[in-house]
């Protein structure tokens, strides 16, 4: 019986450090500046060929993933700072911006590196439970998810970059009247958000084939969960995922993957009919 | 009835205006009979996205939705012609064929659209819903190689996409090469003047006044869902007459002219011409278009790169569109000019700038 | 008889009660107005009317009809029209067009060609017919914006604040424009901070404050009224 709860467990958990470790960084840019980074999954692909690369130079894998997020987080700034600063004021038009530049670099990668590179193989490791056989990786991917969404709340919540952070997400004219330094706040968060999206990419690297094209098997995951879960990434994110990770989790099993991701796009088109703010608006509702 | 040919929301009037219309018409008439039926197959080619361009410009340009799902209408109604085509048995059925796989793409709008109207859904949400829907149905597609995914004697296949089906027939004629062309510059005149209609008519009227201010127009006792849901149908449809047309011209389709970076051209197509005007992204889309094969035949991906440059570069330097923007100053110009002729003074060079940002 | 009614409407935001068991009736064929010091709930109350925001409690009557559910289009429909507190035209279309789109359901053709003309100019505005509305002056986007609620022709119009950022002659022309509406037929629901401007249209006044009734009344009434003064007119009779 307990092998039987563990086995449902793990499908959860497994769809949602999915949703989570995809849909961060884009919630966190879209939370904090209004903006949807249309190349945010060119970020989880440059977290992922960062990893390869480095690994298949002879880095450990974690050291690998930490510093491929790092380098999609300064990439990220980089980009904040060249192009995406300049659509504040205007979310479709940044939303245009990054889908060119999403198409400059899939494509660009497709030219230069070609289609496939070489991957790294999962971590190997397993354990057994009753007749189930798991595998280990896919519970620190897991681990991961939480230690994402934990240390989100604690950036947000307990540091004075956090403070600030959420005073311009709620008041930006506000807050620069008061001293903030919006420009770097906004740069700040894009880096995080890039980050994310790069360790995403980085920690998925291991179990995936690596095309330049691989950004898009997660931004479906990403928008809806970012759809449903509202501007706010701590009550609206991660709500969302444990809801849409139910209802992927059950369709998969049942009817495999892609009915699961089709019926979890239905499950977000019925939702945004009921509730047009998203998850986040009833919690922060009940939460007055 | 053709005085709503002309209006304020639509670039081009006057006699100059419908002069150039007709030249480049009566130009694109006697083009076969100079040019080989390879060229005229190829043209007839640029010619089938044309529609899906016009209704991404009626949505985002006039009705201010900027959806991401053309080609997923597209895609609708591209398998949808397949399917049909295959199971009604080819021949004067594909006339049916493409007729019933706009009608179904046209549902399908209906019902998306009726979840995000009424949900509320505008602005960001409106493109990356559709988008995700767009994204499902390519991986949804690509996965169907087996042969338990078919319906009818209709093999979906997977990514190598569905074949088969027969083009466009009338009696035992295919509408191939030199009568292809002919029927989609037939459509593309009908397709656009009956949208300049639309847009000057008083549905015009509200469709971009909803644009502009959605909770002023409900206050004059309009129901703007209602126009909304209707400008996404109308546009949504005319994707799939893109993606049926195609299925014929080729006589197959696969799940790439749905998925990324499909989903993104209609974008750049219209971003570049200028959403606000439906002469300028006919043009602009044809230049494109045009643009993009030649440069595909040496690399796709160099031309896709060029694609995203071109988007880009349009919200950074001309977000109205580059192809409006050069029109509007063709527009100024000349009026300028006139006003010279006609004695009357003016200099003030600074107008022309302020169009041009 | 009674063409608005407002019975026990209340509205909370969060914690915050705007409108707080508001009863209000408005006569037809009267230009009544609502008043209050900044805060009251006046243009909550409106929205309210129009149906922008769902009550939380209570239930609104038009011409003895439930209208609690309706949407705003649908009030619309029936008979009423307003004008919102901040000029909101359609700002990147000819001021032509606004006008055309607020009339193209009643009328068409030569007679909504002739009834352009006509607002138009009593409006002031047809020399600036061509321009974009969002390039007119924030008085002349009030006025347009006046426009586009009288060519409705409704029989009732609301007002929030019409002559906010007018010049005093601009605010004595919209009140005798008003009148002549309503000398019609036409029933006007005001809200409006300028008392002069109060004293030269309105037939009985109502005052909110602090989201509930305070005091209702003819105008002479009310400007008679002590506590009225305390809490609103005081400040307002210096000028």
């Amino acid at each position: 019986m307990s092998a039987e709860l563990f086995s449902v467990f793990y499908q959860f958990a497994d769809v949602f450090a999915f949703l989570i470790l995809s849909a961060a960084g884009l919630a966190i840019v879209f939370g904090m500046m209004g903006v949807i980074n249309m190349a945010h999954g060119e970020f989880i692909m440059c977290g992922a060929y960062v990893t390869v690369g480095l690994v298949n130079l002879g880095v450990p894998l974690p050291i690998a993933q930490i510093l491929a997020a790092l380098t999609a987080g300064i990439i990220g700034m980089i980009v904040e700072l060249l192009i995406v600063r300049r659509f504040y004021k205007r979310p479709l038009d940044s939303l245009l911006a990054t889908w060119g530049l999403s198409l400059i670099v899939t494509q660009s990668m497709l030219l230069i590196v070609g289609s496939a590179v070489r991957g790294i193989g999962t971590p190997e490791g397993s354990f057994a439970i009753g007749g189930y056989t798991f595998s280990t990786y896919r519970l620190v991917l897991f681990g991961a998810a939480v230690a994402v969404l934990v240390g989100l709340y604690i950036i947000f919540m307990k540091t004075r970059f956090g403070v600030i952070a959420r005073a311009t997400m709620q008041n930006a004219a506000m807050a620069k009247a008061l001293g903030a330094r919006t420009g770097r706040i906004y740069s700040i968060s894009f880096g995080i958000g890039t980050a994310l999206a790069g360790l995403c990419g980085a920690l998925y690297a291991p179990t995936m084939t690596l095309i330049p094209t691989m950004g898009a098997t997660f931004v479906v995951e990403s928008f809806v969960t970012v759809v449903i879960g509202g501007a706010n990434v701590l009550l609206g994110t991660a709500p969302a995922a444990v809801f849409l990770a139910m209802i992927r989790m059950a369709l998969n099993a049942s009817y495999g993957q892609i009915i699961g991701q089709i019926g979890m796009l239905f499950a977000v088109i019925l939702i945004i009919r009921v509730l047009p703010e998203g998850l986040s608006s009833v919690l922060v509702r009940r939460g007055r | 009835m053709l005085k709503l040919l002309e209006g304020p929301q639509t670039l081009g009037r006057g006699r100059i205006f419908w002069s150039c219309f007709l030249a480049v018409l009566a130009g694109a008439l006697i083009y076969p009979l100079f040019a080989d039926s390879y060229d005229v197959g190829n043209f007839a080619y640029f010619l089938i996205w044309i529609f899906m361009a016009l209704g991404l410009c009626l949505m985002w340009g006039y009705g201010g939705m900027l959806s991401f799902g053309q080609t997923f209408f597209f895609g609708i109604a591209g398998y949808g012609y397949g399917v049909l085509a295959i199971n009604m048995g080819g021949g004067t059925a594909t006339i049916a064929a493409l007729v019933l796989s706009v009608v179904v793409a046209m549902i399908a709008a209906g019902i998306l659209g009726y979840f995000m109207i009424w949900g509320g859904i505008s602005g960001i949400f409106f493109g990356i819903v559709t988008l995700s829907a767009t994204l499902v149905l390519a991986f949804f597609l690509g996965q169907t190689a087996g042969p338990e995914w078919h319906i009818g004697p209709a093999r979906l296949n997977g990514f190598n996409g569905m074949k088969g089906m027969d083009p466009l027939t009338v009696g035992s004629f295919d509408i191939e090469g030199s009568a292809l062309y002919y029927l989609m510059i037939a459509l593309i005149v009908i397709v656009y003047i009956a949208l300049r209609m639309l847009v000057n008519s008083s549905i015009g009227n509200v469709i971009v006044a909803t644009r502009e201010n959605p909770q002023r127009a409900e206050m004059l006792g309009y129901d703007v869902r209602k126009y909304q849901l209707l400008t996404f149908v109308i546009g949504s449809g005319l994707a799939g007459l893109s993606g049926a047309l195609y299925t014929s011209w080729g006589q197959f389709i696969t799940p790439s002219s749905i998925g990324l970076p499909a989903a993104a051209m209609p974008i750049v197509w219209v971003a570049f011409s200028g959403r606000n005007d439906l002469t300028a992204t006919l043009v602009g889309s044809f230049l494109l278009l045009f643009g993009f094969q030649t440069i595909t035949v040496y690399s796709q991906q160099a031309a896709l790169v060029l694609m995203g440059v071109l988007l880009l570069a349009t919200v950074m330097l001309a977000p109205q569109g580059f192809v409006l923007g050069i029109g509007k100053l063709v527009v100024d110009w000349w009026s300028r000019r006139r006003r010279r002729d006609e004695g009357t003074a003016l200099a003030d060079t600074g107008r022309l700038q302020s169009d041009e940002t | 008889m009674a063409l608005v009614e407002v019975k026990g409407v209340s509205k909370r935001f969060g914690g915050l009660t705007a409108v707080s068991e508001v009863d209000l009736t408005v006569n037809a064929g009267e230009v009544h107005c609502l008043i209050g010091p900044n805060g009251a709930g006046k243009s909550t109350l409106f929205k309210l009317i129009v149906g922008l925001y769902p009550p939380t409690t209570g239930s609104i009557f038009f011409d003895s009809t439930d209208i609690t559910a309706e949407r705003p289009y649908a009030r619309v429909q029936r008979g009423m029209s307003i004008k919102m507190q901040a000029p909101s035209v359609f700002k990147e279309l000819p001021v032509r067009q606004n006008i055309q789109v607020a009339l193209q359901e009643r009328l068409s053709g030569a007679e909504c060609a002739a009834e352009e003309e006509r607002l138009l100019a009593l409006l002031n505005l047809a020399e600036d017919s061509g321009k974009l509305a969002g390039a007119l002056s924030h008085g002349q986007q009030q006025w347009l914006e006046i426009g586009m609620a009288l060519a409705l022709q409704p029989q009732l119009l609301l007002l929030d604040e019409p002559t906010a950022g007018m010049s005093p002659e601009e605010t004595y022309k919209t009140g005798e424009l008003i009148k002549s509406f309503n000398a019609q037929g036409m029933t006007v629901l005001v809200v409006e901070h300028d008392m002069a401007f109060v004293r030269q249209v309105a037939q009985r006044v109502t005052v909110l404050h602090l989201g509930k009734i305070f005091a209702r009344g003819s105008l002479e009434a009310i400007l008679e009224d002590e506590k009225v003064a305390e809490i609103y007119l005081g400040k307002t009779h210096a000028h």
